[in-house]
């Protein structure tokens, strides 16, 4: 089959021509700079593209009560979240789906799906969420090492600012360990970056180069509400920490539970020896 | 002996000579990174391809005292005979001052303007070896995460290089007068009041896209901008210079999206499609003998204007609302003729062959919900 057309090939009358052409086009490709990138942009891309599967949309909607208390559920809020696990266990900022009645959660191959909370912990702001993914799983995140940034290092911010639908912006770590108070709460030893992050970038994934999450876009500093450029996240060493206990929020309650059959039992062991002593006081005098 | 040690001498002066040349070399090769030797290269090469523009627009107080009123914004040099690629919202009505970088000003004259997509042409004769002129790229190959530079002109402050990363592709974005400009880019570097109609560059150097809009509760960049794409701007820009304006194909026929419970309360065959609300008289749907609405009924909270027919199909393609059916119609030229498949008010489907007509250029959309060509 080549050989015939091979040989029609060279017996063409116009084979100069089709060689001067392809010659031409390769030479056009080879000095052309249409895709020419640059290695930081390819690694850039791919670690884009590596978690963009894993990174969700949410939408929310707060029932209001009116002046003469009937329910309006008109308040749309909007924010991000990373898959943890394929079977789709996702996790959030607590404060987005904070007094959410309604979450729908939009994946970036656009299927829309209902979100359950399974629990939360206001404390660290996480919150970790379950959505039915029927028989296609989403991709999980890698989560990455947050005890080795180093501040300079560049990173990534991947979420869903003002609702807009996915974004990526780049930034560099600005510091590491920052402690934040809001409204009355601490947060401690948090990255900060200057990627920029905004309103509905919570919950969201910060990651390195290599495609791993290292943080979840958590708050920002600004008198405007919006982005300049100083952004904080929950380091991934955290999330680690915390997704034991958000799985099995019963393990807590036993926990405490626990200890306090046991200090009733030792109080009540303390309380019974003191009033046999005394008892035995008593009988003596 | 004497010559071995003239020649170790040399040698030596030699080999201090190369010390020297690389303790010289070596440190100002590494001071800077690929990336930015990168930034440096493209800035000094495309910045006498960008322009700064003034528009002056002459008011009187009440007291006509004369109060001139300024604008900034930014444009791209796209040709070496001295076109200048911007926005139409740069331009508006005044008289317009381009500088140049090298600082020198020229009065520019106003080539061609498409409301549609936000974007113009102005003309200044500079000498050309005065210019340099930013290579067009392709907008439809780009990777989200790939370089983008931004040269303009913020808050009038004078030539600013600002550098991100392309955030998004394919967002859409409505113009000034209500219509859709589609694959816009998203972009995290700085863009600010003033950067408008200046470049947006890829690290190659081509043009992928004209800093337009921003996206901020404040007004200033809060890291999402946007630039409509160059091969948008590809399209039109020849027309632009030849004629002053593009010639959109025109339908004749005000459009509305069908939602399924409209469709559904008016009992139609169909859930999704465009529905005609009205057709202009004459006009070539009108000619083609598509029906537009009769009368008004109420469904939920709205008031539709019920009767037409609904497209749904733009030449074999089918079309899911108004956005739809005028993408499909967008893509031709005025004098094509186009098969609309149709579902009637009584539920029967026909097709209909349309001539296109050419947009009359004062035109404007209503409603941002409601398009018409």
């Amino acid at each position: 089959m080549v050989l015939p057309f091979t040989f029609l090939f060279f017996a063409s009358a116009f084979r100069g021509r089709v060689i001067a052409a392809f010659l031409l086009i390769y030479i056009a490709a080879a000095h052309s700079n249409v895709s020419a990138l640059t290695p930081e942009e390819i690694t850039t891309i791919r670690a884009y593209e590596k978690v963009a599967p894993s990174v969700v949309n949410i939408t929310t909607h707060v029932c209001e009560a009116e002046f003469f208390f009937c329910a309006v559920p008109s308040i749309i809020g909007s924010g991000s979240g990373v898959v943890l696990k394929e079977n789709g266990l996702i996790m959030t900022n607590s404060h987005v789906v904070a007094e959410a009645r309604n979450i729908r959660v939009t994946t970036s191959d656009g299927r829309r799906l209902e979100a359950r909370v399974i629990s939360v912990d206001p404390d660290d702001d996480l919150a970790l969420m379950k959505v039915d993914v029927g028989d296609k799983p989403l991709k999980a995140i890698v989560l990455g090492d947050s005890d080795t940034l180093r501040v300079g290092q560049r990173v990534l911010a991947v979420g869903n600012p003002f609702g807009l639908g996915q974004t990526l912006t780049s930034g560099i770590i600005s510091m590491t360990g920052r402690t934040i108070k809001d409204q009355g709460r601490v947060f401690q030893n948090l990255i900060q970056t200057d990627a920029p992050i905004n309103p509905g970038n919570s919950g969201g994934a910060l990651i390195n180069l290599d495609g791993e999450l290292v943080g979840l876009c958590t708050a920002i500093l600004s008198p405007t509400g919006s982005s300049i450029r100083i952004g904080f996240a929950l380091p991934a060493a955290r999330i680690k920490a915390a997704v034991p206990e958000l799985m099995h929020p019963w393990h807590r309650i036993a926990g405490w539970v626990l200890a306090i059959l046991l200090a009733v039992w030792v109080f009540r062991r303390i309380y019974r020896r003191q009033g046999r002593q005394y008892d035995e006081q008593t009988r003596d005098s | 002996m004497c010559l071995g040690l003239v020649s170790r001498f040399t040698i030596r002066i030699l080999g201090l000579a190369f010390l020297m040349f690389f303790l010289a070399h070596i440190p100002s090769a590494f001071a800077l990174t690929e990336e930015e030797n990168n930034n440096i290269d493209l800035y000094q090469r495309l910045a006498p391809g960008v322009v700064n523009i003034t528009s002056t627009i002459i008011e009187h107080d009440f007291f006509l005292n004369v109060i001139p009123r300024k604008g900034t914004g930014s444009g791209s040099v796209i040709d070496s005979r001295g076109y200048i690629l911007t926005n139409n919202h740069v331009i508006g009505d005044g008289k317009l001052e381009v500088t140049l970088a090298n600082g020198k000003k020229y009065t520019a004259r106003l080539i061609g303007t498409d409301p549609d997509t936000d974007l113009a042409v102005v003309k200044i004769d500079a000498p050309k070896e005065t210019l340099a002129v930013i290579p067009m790229g392709d907008s439809a190959s780009l990777k989200v995460g790939q370089k983008a530079i931004a040269i303009g002109n913020p808050f009038g402050l004078g030539q600013t290089l600002t550098t991100g990363v392309v955030s998004s592709v394919g967002r859409t974005m409505r113009a000034e007068n209500g219509t859709l400009v589609e694959d816009i880019i998203q972009t995290d570097a700085s863009i600010n009041p003033g950067n408008s109609g200046g470049p947006l560059i890829d690290s190659s150097g081509n043009l992928i896209g004209i800093a337009t809009a921003i996206f901020s509760p404040t007004g200033a960049s809060v890291g999402i901008g946007f630039a409509i794409p160059v091969n948008t701007a590809k399209r039109i820009v020849d027309e632009l210079i030849a004629k002053g304006y593009y010639s959109y194909p025109f339908l004749g026929a005000t459009l509305m999206n069908l939602f399924p419970d409209i469709a559904e309360a008016l009992r139609l065959p169909v859930r999704m499609g465009a529905m005609v609300i009205e057709t202009t008289p004459g006009g070539p749907a009108d000619q083609g003998g598509l029906k537009g609405g009769n009368r008004k009924a109420q469904i939920g909270n709205n008031v539709v204007i019920v009767g037409g027919d609904v497209i749904l199909s733009v030449n074999d393609v089918q079309v899911k609302d108004a956005d739809g059916a005028i993408r499909e119609i967008r893509k031709l030229h005025p004098g094509d003729k186009i098969q609309l498949g149709i579902v009637r008010w009584d539920g029967t489907s026909e097709k209909l062959t349309v001539t296109l007509g050419e947009k009359p250029r004062s035109v404007k959309s209503r409603q941002p919900k409601t398009g018409e060509r």
